[in-house]
């Protein structure tokens, strides 16, 4: 769909997220809170019909924050919702496995590295560190030094 | 007495192991320098073979702990001995040393290589040499009635032609040039894939696929039984070839300008190896089955009966 | 110099093993034995298995995960056979030092096995393939036993002439 068309709709779901972003011409960001994830991942991947890319997880300061990056074929646009996990002792999200079996891995990738917990997961395994890497200990969180 | 030790010097010497080594050490590089220069590239040296051998022989021999020691170590050397055998008998065949029914002797013999491949792998110990092992012997299944089919199909032609009862003795075969004839040309085409799947040539080298099964049967061999192996390779380019043109072609004369003929005829063959290995891909197992059991099972078939058809009405082209 | 030196260094077969690179060198590696560059004119040939290399090819700096499969690997080959640390992660770990998942540069990881190990270095991010070629003709004429000491001349000493 077009540039346009799509903010038209990004307003369906005004009321789950704290706000539309637009950083540049074809780049739009949706924050929202962890609650509301599953629900605005749905919107974007059956309504609107959106590709789902890759996502990130980046452990800011305060808090850790969950990026799913969707992309619109036709106009060019990637639309990331941004997730705030607020607690950083006991970090839980839902996962969009259920809906999106593509995120499987990327999903099991950060719970590795970070150490966010994905509820509603299949497989939450490890994936990417060693066989004997000690568990408990998250590479790319800010504290731990290498 | 004497007669013991002429055999030997024929089998270990003359034209035996010697001479077929160094024949079959010069073949192997002809085909890398006539794979390079069709690739448009400059090839190997020529010591490049011999330098490949010694330096195997220089190198340390693991045996691995799950490997079968007695069958591993001795797969290699039967590969060897049966490969010289055939070498021995078909150069002997073309200088009139011959007698009935040595062809079947031949086709005996030339089981033995893959036989050998077959056992030794097995041997080995390990899934990947398993795998190919199995695709060797599907492969061997698939050929070896097919060319002795080919053979089966001269023989006929050369009973036409020669004494009753000489036609098993590949120097009465090899007074004649069955190719000059639909089956014989049928034959020989066929014949001459089964040659390339025989030596493990492109597109039939199912069973040493490098980048599949990461080199298949040879994987845990190293050092000096690698060494027997990559000979046994080498002496096959100098039988294999030799077998076609000895049956199909007419044989080697060994009279002044009629042997430069006949090695003309041998270099000839092996070229056609050599262009066939560099332009074809690599074919699945199920695919070359199916291409040896049907298609080339059809046109031998055919074959057979335009032989017949030839000898009982006595029309030499059929 | 003896037949086994001379035809290690005619007859190189290769053995290539990804330690955790990010394909770079291991692009260049494939590139190399194209027939643009032609290396079976040196006897270089690319083998399937490492019991019939006589060079193993390593890219990558050595990942945790990575660095006990390439022990292993290394355990496989049949001696003599020379390591080749392809580009500045295998040779230094290069812009991953320090980094979590790292567990030695290549050079650490072989020597745990093989205190005696021959090992070269190729650096470059990734390398040329000619700087490749290079690579290996170099590290294979330094195989060679270095000539005597003129000092060590037996019977006779070593007189500097004066004039």
């Amino acid at each position: 769909m077009q540039q346009n068309e799509l903010d038209n709709q990004l307003s369906r779901i005004q009321d789950r997220i704290a706000g539309i972003e637009r950083k540049a011409e074809n780049r739009v960001f949706l924050p929202c809170e962890s609650a509301n994830v599953y629900e605005v991942c749905r919107f974007l991947f059956e309504d609107l019909g959106l590709r789902f890319v890759i996502s990130t997880g980046i452990d800011a300061q305060d808090c850790f924050e969950v990026l799913h990056h969707f992309s619109d074929d036709e106009c060019g646009c990637v639309v990331t919702v941004k997730a705030f996990v607020r607690d950083r002792d006991a970090p839980e999200l839902d996962s969009i496995t259920p809906l999106i079996p593509g995120a499987e891995w990327i999903e099991r990738e950060m719970h590795d590295l970070l150490g966010i917990k994905f509820t509603n997961h299949p497989n939450l395994q490890r994936l990417i560190l060693e066989d004997d890497w000690p568990q408990g200990v998250y590479p790319l969180r800010k504290e731990v030094q290498t | 007495m004497i007669d013991a030790m002429q055999n030997v010097f024929w089998i270990l010497i003359f034209p035996g192991f010697v001479f077929t080594l160094a024949v079959g050490l010069f073949a192997s590089w002809l085909v890398r320098k006539v794979s390079a220069l069709v690739q448009y590239r400059v090839g190997p040296p020529v010591y490049q073979p011999v330098a490949d051998v010694m330096k195997l022989m220089g190198k340390e021999t693991l045996i691995p702990r799950d490997a079968q020691r007695a069958v591993f170590v001795g797969a290699p050397l039967v590969g060897l001995s049966g490969v010289l055998l055939l070498s021995t008998v078909l150069w002997l065949a073309t200088a009139q040393v011959t007698y009935v029914g040595d062809i079947i002797v031949a086709v005996y013999l030339m089981v033995l290589p893959s036989l050998a491949l077959i056992l030794g792998s097995s041997a080995s110990g390990s899934p990947h040499a398993a795998v190919g092992a199995s695709r060797e012997m599907k492969l061997v299944l698939s050929y070896e009635l097919p060319l002795v089919l080919a053979f089966i199909v001269v023989i006929i032609k050369t009973a036409g032609l020669a004494e009753p009862g000489e036609q098993l003795s590949l120097a009465a075969i090899s007074q004649h040039a069955p190719v000059l004839s639909i089956s014989g040309v049928l034959a020989f085409l066929v014949a001459l894939l089964c040659v390339q799947a025989k030596l493990g040539f492109v597109p039939f080298d199912i069973a040493e696929s490098e980048t599949e099964v990461a080199s298949g049967m040879m994987i845990e061999y190293s050092g000096a039984l690698l060494a027997v192996w990559k000979l046994m390779q080498a002496m096959m380019l100098v039988a294999l070839p030799l077998f076609l043109v000895v049956v199909f072609l007419g044989g080697i004369e060994i009279a002044g300008w009629s042997l430069l003929w006949g090695l003309g005829k041998y270099v000839l063959v092996l070229v056609l190896v050599i262009l066939i290995k560099n332009t074809n891909p690599r074919v699945r197992i199920d695919q070359a089955m199916r291409f040896f059991w049907f298609y080339c099972g059809t046109a031998l078939a055919a074959a057979v009966v335009l032989a017949s058809l030839g000898n009982y009405y006595g029309i030499a082209w059929l | 110099m003896d037949w086994k030196l001379w035809s290690l260094k005619k007859s190189i077969w290769v053995f290539h093993v990804n330690a955790g690179a990010c394909n770079n060198c291991d692009i260049e590696i494939v590139n190399l034995l194209t027939p643009k560059f032609d290396v079976e004119r040196f006897g270089i040939k690319l083998v399937g298995s490492p019991r019939h290399a006589d060079a193993m090819l390593v890219t990558g700096v050595g990942t945790r995960q990575a660095a006990k499969r390439v022990q292993e690997v290394y355990r496989q080959t049949a001696k003599p056979c020379v390591v080749f640390c392809m580009g500045a992660c295998a040779c230094g770990t290069g812009i991953f030092e320090g980094g979590y998942h790292v567990a030695g540069p290549i050079d650490n990881i072989i020597r745990e096995v093989d205190p005696g190990a021959i090992i070269a270095y190729v650096p470059g991010c990734p390398p040329k393939p000619e700087a490749m070629i290079s690579g290996v003709v170099k590290a294979l004429s330094a195989l060679e036993p270095k000539e005597e000491h003129a000092t060590e001349r037996v019977g006779q000493p070593v007189v500097a002439d004066p004039g």
